[in-house]
């Protein structure tokens, strides 16, 4: 009893500076379960029933909820993907010394440092109708780029040129993240090895296919995994690029500050966190199998 | 591992080429958007309001007056001063929340670490977009709603992890021999993590500081749903979102410029220490 008291008293000693931050969080995460689970399962109607599933019937039967979570999907299913090519390309650029490596290293890391308000305004006026840059560019007025458009396009105007503004803003941006993550994982790769392969007269591409990919597996699958997070939680682009073409992050914002129903607002909230933990769980396996392909490949 | 490129042959030669027009590529797709937004907010208003010619990719006549424009605005230093507040306040707390806690887990093997790194890192990997709605409602239960302390408070959640994750690996980084030996020589645990840790941690702990800052001067999601509606609250984040609108865009440029100058010079400073935070898995 006393080596188990002696124990504790250690324990709590070395322990205690712990106590206020992991306090402070878990609290806040057991506020956000209790207020996100009463929301959600409190009416919309203004009446006091409780736990009622009726605006989770509400919210699955509102054409906006339909189109938000069409959207979300989409710009995930897309955009992880583009992410990835991106990132890669980019850590394959730099991934050998050259003179000022460094310095170009810094110059891909820019669109990081830039915040995510000041990349969608950069797009929204690029992309501006029918007067920005992109439009001008794409009508042949910046010679010798050809003319691809005869008439300017409303980007932010329709639902498929909306969406993907945001993907062109959420890639730029986050471009970098995946860029890293993928170079630490083609430095661990030994140099000795594409000399081998190169001596015995592997390609480009059979190199690219045969060696870095399987080897960057790793890497690969991180950036996948966070990535598909992050696109689904996306809120920013959308909001300032896609404006009524709601995804389900902007779709929260129009429950909630537009109509005041904090309990749809809810609804959503959980539907994003279970989209996330699923596509997290697909991913897992798919990775997995991917893996485990590679090795015996 | 020599990683150098080098050119051997003709075919050596072409790839080398073509690994030249990527790196022109890339720092083009990188660097062009940078400089455009540059460019406008430097822009005449004539080289703005074309009239349907094509808008300059130089700036034709450059000016600072939108840039002295936004520095005569009282609404401007208004929203700076908050923004300012915020995050320095936001620093302060997360700072004495977080130090404590990165200098237990980064120092002693206490049971438990993992299950206490995991709590920690999940506060980030929840949504932010989700996590708002109920912190607003508890927070408009307890009267913090639409107030200064709710967005710090609501900040500090969002900066602990990475003062946590960042602050641990300073302290992991001070030899455990420093430590012990001002034990021996009598110090007590307190002394020796004031006048021994701390001092060697400061670079480290430095960066934690300016990262919670940067996290604090750009957010936009709580502080929209936290100061909704109350304007002489808005940050600079708000005062950009609501330039959207408003025409010309000269002006949304040189707020852009301005709200991003701290985070782009501040981010290069603590580079080593984002990709720190990145590979910890907590991303944003």
């Amino acid at each position: 009893m006393a080596v188990i008291l002696g124990n504790v008293k250690r324990y709590v000693l070395r322990a205690w500076p712990l106590a206020p931050a992991m306090l402070y969080l878990t609290g806040f995460q057991i506020i956000v379960f209790v207020y996100l689970s009463v929301l959600s399962l409190s009416s919309s109607h203004g009446d006091e029933a409780f736990p009622t599933l009726s605006t989770f019937a509400l919210v699955v039967g509102d054409v906006k909820f339909r189109e938000a979570l069409v959207n979300t999907t989409l710009f995930t299913i897309i955009g992880t993907p583009l992410e990835l090519v991106a990132g890669l390309a980019f850590a394959l650029l730099i991934y050998r010394s050259f003179p000022l490596r460094n310095a170009v290293r810094g110059f891909f890391m820019i669109p990081l440092a830039l915040p995510a308000l000041v990349t969608a305004m950069l797009i929204y006026v690029l992309f501006d109708y029918p007067g920005g840059h992109v439009n001008h560019l794409l009508m042949g007025n910046y010679p010798p780029f050809p003319m691809i458009i005869g008439e300017p396009v409303s980007w932010r105007g329709s639902h498929i040129t909306a969406l993907t503004l945001s993907l062109i803003g959420k890639i730029w941006r986050d471009m970098p993240i995946s860029m890293l993550v993928i170079l630490a994982g083609l430095n661990t790769i030994d140099p000795e090895l594409f000399d081998a392969a190169k001596t015995m007269g592997a390609s480009l591409r059979q190199r690219l296919f045969r060696i870095i990919l399987p080897l960057i597996i790793p890497s690969v699958s991180t950036v996948v995994l966070l990535r598909s997070v992050e696109m689904w939680k996306e809120f920013i682009f959308p909001f300032v690029l896609a404006g009524r073409y709601r995804f389900l992050g902007t779709l929260i914002d129009f429950y909630y500050n537009d109509t005041g129903n904090s309990s749809a607002a809810a609804v959503v909230a959980i539907v994003m966190v279970v989209c996330i933990l699923l596509t997290t769980f697909i991913l897992f396996r798919l990775l997995d199998l991917l893996k485990r392909y590679s090795v015996r490949g | 591992m020599d990683r150098t490129v080098s050119i051997a042959s003709p075919m050596a030669f072409s790839k080398r080429l073509l690994w030249i027009a990527g790196i022109a590529l890339g720092l083009l797709f990188v660097l062009g958007p940078v400089y455009l937004l540059v460019k406008y907010s430097i822009s005449d208003i004539a080289s703005i309001n074309t009239g349907g010619k094509p808008v300059p990719v130089w700036p034709v006549h450059p000016t600072f007056d939108v840039y002295r424009y936004l520095f005569s605005d009282h609404q401007f230093y208004s929203v700076l001063g908050n923004s300012l507040f915020i995050a320095l306040l936001t620093v302060l707390c997360s700072m004495v929340l977080g130090v404590p806690a990165a200098y237990v887990l980064g120092r002693y093997a206490i049971p438990g670490r993992r299950i206490f790194l995991l709590a920690i890192i999940s506060v980030r990997l929840f949504p932010d977009i989700a996590s708002v709605i109920p912190i607003v409602e508890f927070f408009i239960r307890i009267g913090a709603h639409q107030t200064y302390w709710g967005v710090i408070l609501a900040h500090t959640l969002l900066a602990l992890p990475y003062v946590i994750f960042i602050g641990m690996s300073a302290f992991e980084g001070v030899p455990r021999e420093l430590e012990e030996q001002s034990r021996v020589m009598g110090a007590n645990r307190f002394q020796s993590f004031r006048s021994i840790l701390l001092p060697l941690a400061v670079p480290g702990l430095a960066a934690a500081a300016i990262y919670t800052f940067l996290l604090s001067w750009d957010e936009f999601i709580f502080v929209y749903f936290l100061t909704f509606g109350r304007q002489e609250m808005f940050t600079l984040t708000l005062y950009l979102n609501g330039l959207r609108y408003a025409e010309p865009q000269n002006l949304l440029a040189a707020t852009s410029v301005c709200l991003s100058i701290p985070v782009v010079v501040f981010s290069m400073a603590v580079q080593r220490y984002m990709i720190t935070g990145i590979s910890a898995g907590s991303v944003k």
